[in-house]
């Protein structure tokens, strides 16, 4: 699965007196299997970027290619199941569903999906085992602290076997040893499942096991390196 | 899922959603209560000033209704009322005279109402019998009367003494005859009081030589809520020849009567379901405009739109069949017992009631209709109430309220 992003503009409040520009003019490649962090200070356009990318915001201008296809003129329909069935989420404030249990935030996405019951909690159990809570699946976010939340976010965001996963500053929130522990995790799918992870930070820990890091500085891409 | 999750996230907030249920079901309970109270009492008053009087049928020549006269008849024979009666939910086919003659004494005359009846058929229905306050009941075939108690004091007559009528009879012949009076009735309404004279059908028939026809058939449903249909199916079986009138034609006074009181009731039941509805309102709209964020993580990962629209739906659906529930548990528990206990009615009222022949009660009418109406209405209030919600839900932009913001698509 390859990204290509072409001539990718979006300006706020395009008619104002005052337009801003998140993202300018940006072209830009990511291939399969990339464990890509895009960094910059805030408002920097990194996360106008991510959902341009992930198909829940759409440009001003340019384009977006997922293995050829432009993303950018399919119906809100359309975009939805390619959300569901291509895209993994995982947010700064882990955004799971409080009333659902660990097991059943995993499993939520793959029953929007159509797949059996039985399917659904055999694939939910090997994610959470996966990502160190297997004997947790029974609690409700509010029982999990920060870290084994964004754990069942990622578990989440993989369940659907996406085909990248967009994950926006997921370590924000986290201490040291979740943060490590997270970036173990992730680093290991990525590694083991050739899952494409592209993460938006300013978190150094996070930036220093990058394979790729694409620094953005007010919407445009001013450095591209490989580690 | 989409259950599970409706079910769950209506006890997040469980204080509010109790609340909500509570106001619902008490709003159910109120009007319930109230309209089974109000249609109880319609049901008994019609019920009781039916056997009273009209009947809640009647069949009559087509003019009749109009000119009231003793020409304008029907044929009296059970052949005539056969069909009728085999109809089901008649309870009481009663063949009536009814015409006005000059009633006379030795001092003094004046202008009365003449019933002829089958006694013993009459009492049954009405219980005219009850009301006897000097002398016996008329015997079937006999020629004797009975008249009301201030018609008896206006003429000065008592029992035993002979009432001279006097008027016109079936096609222009002279109706009169000389009745011994067999007993005196009270009646408690004076209008009524001071001109009934009741007689056996046959001899109200020599009197007016009317043969074997009659002014009307009295018909009675054992249920009120059928008389409607009733009339429908008596008009197609008799056709043009006769004039099928329900209670409402025969009494439109009291009709209207019970159509203002009704009105004024369901007024106050709107009253409040608009307090009601205004609660349930401002609920829903909470229910979605704090979970704008985690409706965005949920279209952001995938779920529909219409998906999220139903599971609002559901959580709105889930509040008013919790608060239905409620309301139907304790309308049935209440509105049972009094259905079994009615209200007793005391005082002036009662006592007016007594005289009338009627139980003062207030009784509870027990209805499948007036649960189903309310039912309706609480759905069609929900419904409503989900309007903007769900339009704010289906404009949701993603995007916004991911980052908690203003979420109007504009």
């Amino acid at each position: 699965m390859t990204i290509a992003i072409q001539a990718l503009t979006k300006i706020y409040n395009p008619e104002s007196d005052f337009p801003v520009a998140a993202v300018k003019s940006l072209d830009l490649t990511i291939a399969q299997g990339e464990f890509v962090a895009i960094m910059g200070p805030s408002g920097s356009g990194k996360t106008t970027l991510l959902n341009m990318i992930g198909g829940i915001d759409s440009p001003s201008s340019g384009a977006v290619f997922i293995d050829g296809e432009d993303i950018t003129h399919l119906s809100e329909q359309a975009l939805i199941a390619f959300r569901r069935d291509h895209v993994g989420f995982i947010f700064q404030d882990y955004s799971l569903l409080p009333v659902l249990t660990a097991l059943e935030n995993v499993e939520f996405v793959m029953q929007l999906q159509g797949h059996s019951e039985a399917e659904c909690r055999q694939r939910a159990m090997a994610l959470l085992t996966q990502v160190g809570l297997a004997g947790q699946q029974d609690k409700i976010p509010a029982k999990l602290s920060g870290g084994q939340q964004q754990r069942v976010a990622v578990a989440r965001a993989l369940a659907p076997r996406p085909r990248f996963v967009m994950a926006d500053e997921p370590t924000a929130n986290l201490d040291a040893k979740s943060t490590a522990e997270l970036l173990d995790i992730m680093q290991s799918l990525n590694e083991q499942e050739g899952t494409t992870f592209i993460f938006s930070t300013h978190d150094p820990r996070v930036i220093a096991r990058a394979k790729r890091v694409i620094v953005f500085e007010d919407g445009c891409l001013v450095e591209d390196r490989r580690q | 899922m989409l259950i599970k999750l409706a079910w769950r996230n209506l006890w997040r907030q469980k204080r509010r959603t109790l609340l909500t249920a509570f106001a619902l079901a008490l709003a159910l309970f109120l009007s319930l209560f109230m309209r089974s109270m109000q249609e109880g009492s319609y049901e008994h008053n019609i019920d009781n000033s039916a056997r009273f009087s009209t009947g809640l049928i009647q069949l009559q020549s087509p003019e009749y209704a109009t000119t009231e006269s003793i020409e304008d008849l029907l044929p009296g024979d059970d052949d005539f009322i056969a069909p009728a009666k085999a109809l089901p939910h008649i309870s009481y086919a009663l063949p009536r005279i009814e015409s006005f003659l000059l009633a006379s004494s030795e001092e003094r005359s004046k202008g009365v109402l003449v019933y002829g009846v089958r006694p013993q058929l009459e009492s049954d229905y009405s219980g005219i019998e009850d009301k006897l306050v000097a002398g016996r009941y008329l015997t079937p075939g006999a020629q004797q009367v009975l008249l009301g108690q201030g018609l008896a004091e206006y003429l000065k007559l008592g029992v035993g003494d002979e009432l001279v009528l006097y008027g016109q009879g079936y096609h222009g012949q002279t109706a009169a005859g000389v009745y011994p009076i067999a007993g005196i009735l009270h009646f408690p309404l004076a209008q009524l009081d001071n001109q009934l004279v009741y007689m056996p059908l046959s001899a109200a028939q020599g009197l007016f030589s009317t043969g074997k026809q009659v002014t009307a058939w009295v018909l009675h449903s054992d249920n009120l809520d059928e008389v409607a249909p009733l009339t429908e199916r008596l008009s197609a079986l008799y056709g043009d020849r006769v004039k099928v009138r329900d209670w409402q034609s025969l009494a439109p006074e009291m009709a209207q009567q019970i159509a203002l009181d009704r009105a004024g009731g369901l007024f106050m039941i709107c009253l409040l379901y608009l307090i009601v509805g205004f609660a349930l309102f401002a609920t829903i709209l909470m229910m979605t405009l704090e979970r704008r964020r985690e409706f965005g993580v949920m279209l952001a990962t995938g779920m529909a739109r219409l998906t999220l629209l139903r599971l609002v739906m559901f959580e709105s659906l889930l509040i008013a069949a919790l608060g239905t529930a409620l309301g139907l548990g304790v309308s049935g528990v209440v509105i049972g017992y009094f259905y079994y206990h009615p209200i007793s009615l005391t005082g002036e009222t009662a006592r007016m009631m007594l005289e009338m022949g009627w139980e003062p009660v207030m009784p509870m009418k027990v209805s499948l209709a007036l649960v189903r109406n309310q039912v309706i209405i609480i759905l069609s209030l929900m419904a409503l109430c989900l309007i903007y919600p769900l339009w704010r839900t289906q404009h949701l932009v993603v995007v916004a309220a991911l980052k908690g913001g203003d979420d109007d698509q504009g």
